[in-house]
């Protein structure tokens, strides 16, 4: 069965090449994304009550656990948002002549390409294939960040897979360090593998692992988006059509941390503390949260904001990360499923406030709630959940988070976290509320949604980010505690 | 041996400092394709020597496809690229040349002495190899931001790429055979996008001058 999940990407990208006709294209993509979603429910059921799913295949390099089956879920939900919501994305685009109808196979294949890179990034145990399906996942989307071929989408391309590809080879001499480390400890068929590493921890090299995290976590961190190695981000997001931009920022920054998390769990067992880590974490983390911060206050493009909000959130789980006390790790899975949701959320409403007012420019949108009523009320009220306002889902993980500060006793990194997350609150409020009230101008703006099935999609993640904000279920509590023990070692 | 292989990674650290000395962006392909000659090079030796300790054939292909791949395929069609996109001569490097060869030399004595500090990597004395190799990799880092045309910046990315190469081969005799093969694969795409991309950039901007990308902003 998990075989299946790496398969069918690669067999729609096929088809994808196979048939040119537009409606049957739809049809494939919707036809994977649900397919996916069954296997993920499957497997998901299946680490619940086993734990772990091994495959034998390829020489049994594929392994599912409770934290890879976590960000998993989240790539294979949003894909499957993202999937739906193009149809008719597309379909506009192609009627305002920003593509051609070709461009749409292409969009397609490179989607599920995409798709299919970070699928195998999280289910190898192998750190070496883990980093190559990361790499892979820069070159896959290069395309799509530069999707619209013009002057701006090229730039921001070219700047996204230079400077990821850059940030990766160093992760790659990290992981260098990290098979040095083991040699001499580990069998030759073992190299690499994470769980003899994790397994093995104690023994390994501690200098040269010392030296390996660094490496690691600055080639990673390059790929979620840490400051300061972030420039990519704001420019690929912005630039991205919108689903993409909702893949990009919910899916793919989590790919990343998900493999610095798992380069911690080694690093921390094998240090014994988690004082190394948790001070370079912590420092990149605050200071992501602070770039954000700045950016966001003097922000005059809307996507542009909301990938900026997608670095300060990334800081926020480096720095829960860093603390590394069962609270805050639990608080920092919980903060991945939770930004990740609500993040793709506002990104495909903002895709469809561009296809309305066809600008990103902050200053000239004026009366969304009056020209889109349904989109424009969600896209207010996720503002309102992305910096942390309770009922809403972040707000319950950015508080265990600050809770686990506390009671870690880190009184500074708690405050300092709790002031810039004021900031980061009333600079969205300043810069973007005034989108949504005043009167449009131009009279030909009509009210009404264009993308009816894209609202509904919103409309249901805006449920579940209300809904889990209120109350976690049982179900989701213990895969979450699962994975906080596979990384804390209890 | 060992010694054999200390020569062969200084040479290899000295054909990127050539690379840093080359002032067109038609030497700099071949000053790469002599630089992943010396990789191959090092490669067939320490295959042959795996052949006859262990009998494990893996590093013999690996040293095949750096020939196939990084001596002859890359460089040529790096060269094709360049014949389309160059019509104009420019001057290319930010700083002039005898300042950067100079920087070159401070990231060499700054990685031996970072590394040397590293219990693990040295067995008693300072493993040479492996400070190269590193160097290898920094300077790849620092000719990226050096050069200001996009041709400048992939072959930088490609040094890096050679860099990483020699110190996984130094330092751990090879990475896994498979990891290896997908990190071929992985390079193989990224030039082909990188390529594409100068292609495109080259159309829309009317020249490969990355300074001209300056549009998104804060």
């Amino acid at each position: 069965m998990g075989f299946f999940l790496i398969a069918l990407p690669v067999i729609a990208v096929l088809l994808f090449m196979l048939f040119k006709n537009s409606i049957i294209q739809h049809t494939i993509s919707l036809l994977t994304s649900s397919l996916l979603i069954i296997i993920a429910v499957y497997l998901t059921t299946d680490v619940m009550v086993l734990g772990s799913a091994h495959h034998t295949a390829l020489g049994g390099i594929f392994y599912i656990d409770a934290l890879s089956i976590i960000v998993l879920d989240i790539v294979i939900l949003i894909g499957f948002m993202a999937s739906i919501y193009s149809v008719s994305y597309m379909e506009t685009e192609i009627k305002h002549g920003k593509i051609d109808r070709g461009r749409l196979r292409l969009y397609y294949i490179l989607m599920y390409a995409f798709m299919f890179t970070m699928i195998l990034a999280l289910t190898v145990k192998n750190m070496g294939i883990m980093w190559i399906a990361i790499e892979a996942t820069t070159l896959a989307s290069a395309f799509l960040v530069g999707f619209y071929n013009d002057k701006y989408s090229l730039e921001a391309a070219w700047k996204y897979v230079l400077i990821c590809s850059v940030g990766i080879a160093i992760a790659l001499l990290g992981i260098i360090f990290l098979h040095l480390s083991s040699i001499g400890v580990l069998e030759n068929n073992q190299f690499l593998d994470w769980i003899a590493l994790y397994n093995n921890a104690e023994s390994l090299k501690s200098p040269i692992v010392k030296l390996a995290f660094i490496f690691i976590l600055i080639g990673f961190g390059t790929k979620a988006g840490l400051a300061p190695m972030h420039t990519w981000l704001p420019d690929a997001h912005s630039q991205a059509p919108s689903p993409i931009s909702a893949l990009l920022s919910g899916v793919l920054l989590n790919s990343a941390m998900y493999g610095i998390i798992r380069t911690v769990a080694v690093v921390n067992r094998n240090l014994g503390s988690s004082i190394y880590t948790g001070r370079l974490l912590i420092a990149l983390g605050i200071l992501s949260i602070l770039t954000a911060a700045i950016f966001i206050l003097t922000q005059k493009d809307y996507k542009r904001l909301l990938a900026y909000s997608s670095i300060e959130h990334m800081g926020i789980i480096a720095v829960a990360m860093g603390v590394f006390t069962p609270l805050s790790v639990f608080g920092a899975l919980l903060h991945m499923i939770n930004h990740s949701l609500t993040k793709a959320m506002l990104f495909l409403a903002s895709g469809n406030i561009l296809q309305k007012y066809n600008t990103k420019q902050i200053s000239e949108i004026k009366a969304i709630l009056k020209l889109l009523p349904i989109s424009g009320t969600v896209f207010l009220l996720g503002l309102f959940a992305i910096a942390g306002t309770p009922p809403f889902s972040v707000f319950a993980s950015e508080l265990s988070i600050m809770v686990s500060l506390f009671t870690a006793k880190k009184f500074v990194v708690g405050g300092a976290l709790a002031l810039l997350l004021a900031i980061i609150f009333a600079g969205i409020a300043v810069t973007l509320f005034k989108m949504f009230y005043g009167n449009n101008q131009e009279e030909e703006l009509q009210p009404g949604e264009t993308n009816k099935a894209g609202t509904i999609v919103i409309v249901v993640l805006f449920l579940v980010i209300s809904i889990s904000g209120l109350f976690i279920p049982d179900e989701l509590k213990n895969l979450i505690t699962q994975a906080q023990n596979i990384i804390i070692g209890a | 041996m060992s010694s054999f292989f200390d020569s062969l990674s200084i040479l290899i650290l000295l054909s990127s400092f050539i690379l840093m000395a080359n002032k067109m962006s038609k030497s700099y392909i071949k000053t790469f394709r002599f630089q992943s000659f010396l990789i191959a090079l090092a490669a067939g030796i320490m295959g042959i020597k795996t052949i006859t300790e262990e009998g494990r054939f893996d590093v013999l292909v690996v040293c095949l496809l750096i020939i196939i791949l990084k001596v002859i395929w890359i460089p040529n069609i790096l060269s094709k690229a360049y014949a389309k996109a160059e019509y104009k001569v420019e001057k290319d490097f930010i700083l002039n040349i005898p300042i950067l060869i100079l920087v070159c030399c401070t990231l060499v004595v700054f990685t031996y002495f970072s590394l040397a500090t590293i219990e693990g990597i040295n067995d008693g004395m300072i493993n040479v190899q492996v400070v190269n190799s590193v160097s290898v990799i920094l300077i790849g880092l620092f000719f990226m931001i050096s050069r200001r045309k996009a041709i400048g910046q992939i072959i930088g990315f490609l040094v890096i790429e050679n860099g990483l190469f020699v110190t996984a081969m130094f330092s751990t005799q090879g990475m896994p055979f498979i990891v290896d093969i997908g990190i071929f694969v992985d390079m193989i795409t990224a030039v082909m996008v990188l390529g594409i991309m100068v292609f495109k950039i080259n159309e829309k901007f009317e020249s490969i001058n990355i300074d001209k990308l300056s549009n998104l902003k804060g």
